[in-house]
């Protein structure tokens, strides 16, 4: 507060402290507080620990113990760290890409008019992301079995078995298969929205003009939905990034909570870190390399999208 | 997608609830089939425990968390109706890992802790070291009741000199061999428990037994490789992937793991090993069908085969494995320092854990005693399991127990293992060349034990 500096004990301030604007002034900032002091202490508080903490060597339980950059140094030298860095780009990719595809060809098939039933169809695209994950998980796991039902039928198609809890590339495809069974059907929700926010008219000029389906969606619906695409690619991205419930309980079969390298992604090998080997330091030190490398992605994200002409840069497009 | 936020606020979650949590741990339960005459120091024969029924003068509530399938709190139900000054509020957890990393969280946090603490064995080295944050039972007189127990047990949860005691004794894990009469017979091999045990009591011996098995019937003989492994890793003596004496890594060096490791490879290659997944549906299926003939685990094995084959009653039984027994598993009772009571705390689980108590949870629970008297007790003994063909299992457990020979497990075990398990599940499945995979898993530990 600028109060001015009181220099006589008989200078008296003109003014009484709550004027009238301050008072609606502490009002405001009293109803918005609850969020901000709530996300202070579960939400800022822990992400600055967790920077201190990734300097020290700590199991939770004995005194801390400063070390300087060796949890990095730990981490980094670990190829099991880098392996886990490539399988959550690899899986990321295989998950996110065919994923936003899809969901973007479905909203526009629920949006064509082609479609009965669009408040049916609508909730079905949502059910599988409410269903929890860890129950999801458990019906693959089944589906995908060394035993199960996928290599039961490949082997009726007269091909051999893959073995999903454990080949390199069989672990993946299980995984990727989860995450887009999960998403794909919330991302077409939210293109639907984008595509129900593109005026008719159009669509209709663009038909006087001549203008055929496929142009319809390559000059219309694409361009006027690059901001839901620039969104959800961003989401899918972090989301990505931090996969973790899927390889986590898939592959840890034997009630551990597995750590295999074909699938342990940035997560769980935190996880792991911090909860199963009680490496307090390198779980924090691998908090923030995961926190760097998903603003870096973040920000390639934007550059990509500005170079496309999105409209995030605050241009208008 | 919010994976992270998400074990964020289920860990935050975990917190409130843990110190939020009621739990109905004093509905007085009528145990009917207990005299209520105060036989609390007849089991044990320590002049200490005499003293114990005292009754404290004021209310005192004593928080317990317990794990897993155990009859603790009608335990603390009997106790509590003798005791009506003492109300125990019980919080059970079925899930080991989240069971032990509340208390980590609650003594990191230095609040939200319970008065009392069933630590499993496989968690011990996280918290044996952190003697600032538990009471030395031995000051609170554990010395005295220390002969009822057996020594490997006790000294599981010693410090290394044996001066601070961190829990007592409840039950153990003693490792056995269950198999299927039914397909002894078949396969001409001897059914009764002395002559299967005798057939296979080397591990020499029980290759070529399986061997001949699979060649017979075609079918597997032992369940899965990391029973398998087990069975011969738990048989090592003091010390299996680190050393007792500096903690160093000596997976690679100790002759025991490179045995467990190789007899489990041959077996992969000789084709008796089921290429199923421990806890998995198949392998549960398999108990009942009989796609494998033995099933090599620990006491308490026998509640999960008892309910993943419930039609295959009467057609198992238990044998001695070759060469020796391990131990897995089995917890300890422990007293957290934020609690205020630890006088009466104590007083309740030498209780708990005393002869009588763990007889009782052997009947009730099949939980296997850690007190050598009861092998002799004919109470204990004359159990007869029908799901066994009527075997007296107490016996096998007991010949078992007192082949364990104490073992060193260090801080990291649970996930070094999980290496040479991963190892092994990659030479079953994928093919994959053996020496290399150990290579690789010994690599892999190295690497995490750097960390310490």
């Amino acid at each position: 507060m600028a109060e001015p500096v009181i220099t006589s004990p008989h200078a008296e301030s003109k003014r009484p402290f709550l004027t009238e604007q301050r008072r609606s002034r502490i009002t405001a900032y009293t109803f918005i507080s609850p969020f901000f002091i709530l996300f202070s202490i579960f939400g800022l508080y822990p992400i600055f620990f967790t920077f201190y903490l990734s300097f020290f060597k700590w199991d939770a339980l004995n005194p801390m113990k400063f070390v300087g950059f060796k949890n990095y140094d730990l981490v980094t030298s670990d190829p099991t760290f880098w392996i886990s860095f490539s399988n959550t780009l690899i899986m990321g990719l295989m998950g996110t890409v065919p994923q936003v595809m899809l969901a973007l060809l479905l909203a526009v098939l629920l949006h064509s008019g082609m479609t009965k039933f669009k408040k049916t169809f609508r909730i079905l695209y949502f059910m599988p992301n409410i269903t929890s994950i860890v129950a999801v998980t458990l019906v693959f796991s089944t589906l995908f079995g060394n035993n199960g039902m996928i290599n039961w039928m490949l082997n009726g198609l007269g091909l051999d078995s893959v073995a999903f809890n454990s080949g390199w590339w069989g672990v993946k495809i299980a995984i990727s298969t989860m995450v887009m069974w999960r998403w794909t059907g919330y991302n077409a929700i939210i293109f639907l929205s984008g595509l129900q926010s593109i005026p008719m008219d159009l669509y209709e000029s663009a038909r006087i003009d001549g203008a055929n389906r496929r142009q319809q969606l390559f000059s219309i619906t694409l361009p006027l939905l690059k901001p839901f695409i620039i969104f959800v690619s961003l989401q899918s991205t972090i989301g990505a990034l931090q996969l973790f419930t899927e390889p986590y309980v898939f592959l840890g079969q034997a009630g551990t909570g597995s750590t295999r390298q074909e699938g342990i992604t940035m997560v769980t090998y935190l996880y792991s870190e911090a909860f199963r080997n009680g490496f307090f330091g390198t779980a924090a030190a691998t908090a923030v390399m995961l926190f760097l490398v998903t603003i870096l992605f973040s920000i390639l994200n934007m550059l990509i999208s500005r170079g496309t002409g999105g409209d995030t840069g605050g241009k208008k497009a | 997608m919010k994976t992270g936020k998400n074990l964020a606020l289920a860990l935050a979650s975990v917190m409130l609830v843990g110190s939020l949590a009621a739990c109905g741990g004093n509905n007085a339960e009528n145990n009917a089939n207990k005299d209520n005459t105060g036989n609390n120091a007849k089991g044990t024969n320590a002049p200490a425990t005499e003293a114990a029924t005292a009754e404290p003068a004021e209310k005192v509530e004593l928080s317990f968390w317990t794990l897993g399938n155990v009859n603790y709190e009608e335990l603390a139900n009997e106790y509590t109706k003798e005791h009506p000054n003492v109300t125990i509020k019980i919080q059970n957890t079925g899930d080991q890992t989240a069971h032990h990393n509340n208390l980590t969280t609650a003594l990191s946090a230095g609040s939200g802790a319970p008065d009392i603490f069933q630590l499993e064995i496989g968690f011990m080295e996280r918290f044996i070291s952190a003697q600032d944050k538990f009471y030395n039972l031995n000051d609170l007189g554990a010395k005295d009741i220390q002969a009822n127990y057996l020594d490997w047990k006790w000294k599981q949860a010693s410090s290394i000199d044996g001066s601070f005691q961190l829990g007592l004794p409840t039950d153990i894990g003693p490792t056995v061999v269950y198999y299927r009469t039914d397909l002894a017979e078949a396969a001409g091999l001897p059914s009764d428990p002395e002559g299967f045990s005798a057939a296979i009591d080397t591990w020499d011996k029980f290759a070529a037994v399986a061997k001949a098995y699979k060649d017979k019937t075609g079918k597997y003989f032992s369940d899965l490789t990391d029973l398998t492994y087990n069975a011969l890793r738990d048989q090592s003596a003091d010390e299996i992937y680190f050393s007792k004496a500096d903690g160093k890594f000596i997976g690679d060096t100790n002759p025991q793991v490179k045995k467990a490791y190789d007899f489990t490879v041959k077996g992969i290659q000789e084709g008796w090993i089921s290429n199923y997944l421990l806890w998995s549906p198949e392998w549960g299926q398999g108990m009942s069908d009989g796609s494998f003939a033995v099933v090599m685990g620990p006491a308490w094995m026998a509640g999960n085969i008892k309910s993943n084959a419930p039609d295959s009653a009467g057609k198992w039984k238990i044998a001695q494995l070759p060469e020796g027994a391990g131990n897995w598993g089995g917890s300890f009772i422990t007293l957290p320092k934020e609690g205020k009571h630890p006088k009466e705390a104590y007083d309740f689980i030498q209780w708990m854990v005393n002869k009588d108590n763990q007889l009782e949870s052997f009947k009730t629970k099949g939980l296997m005693p850690s007190i050598p008297a009861l092998y002799e007790d004919p109470a204990f003994v004359d159990f007869k399991d029908d799901f066994f063909g009527g075997q007296q299992t107490a016996v096998e457990f007991g010949k078992a127990a007192n082949r364990v020979k104490p073992v060193y497990y260090g801080p990291l075990h649970d996930q070094t293992d999980t290496f040479f398990k991963n190892a092994l599940k990659n030479v079953i499945e994928k093919k994959a060349d053996p020496a290399k995979e150990w290579d690789d898993a010994v690599k892999q530990a190295k690497t995490l034990a750097e960390r310490s």
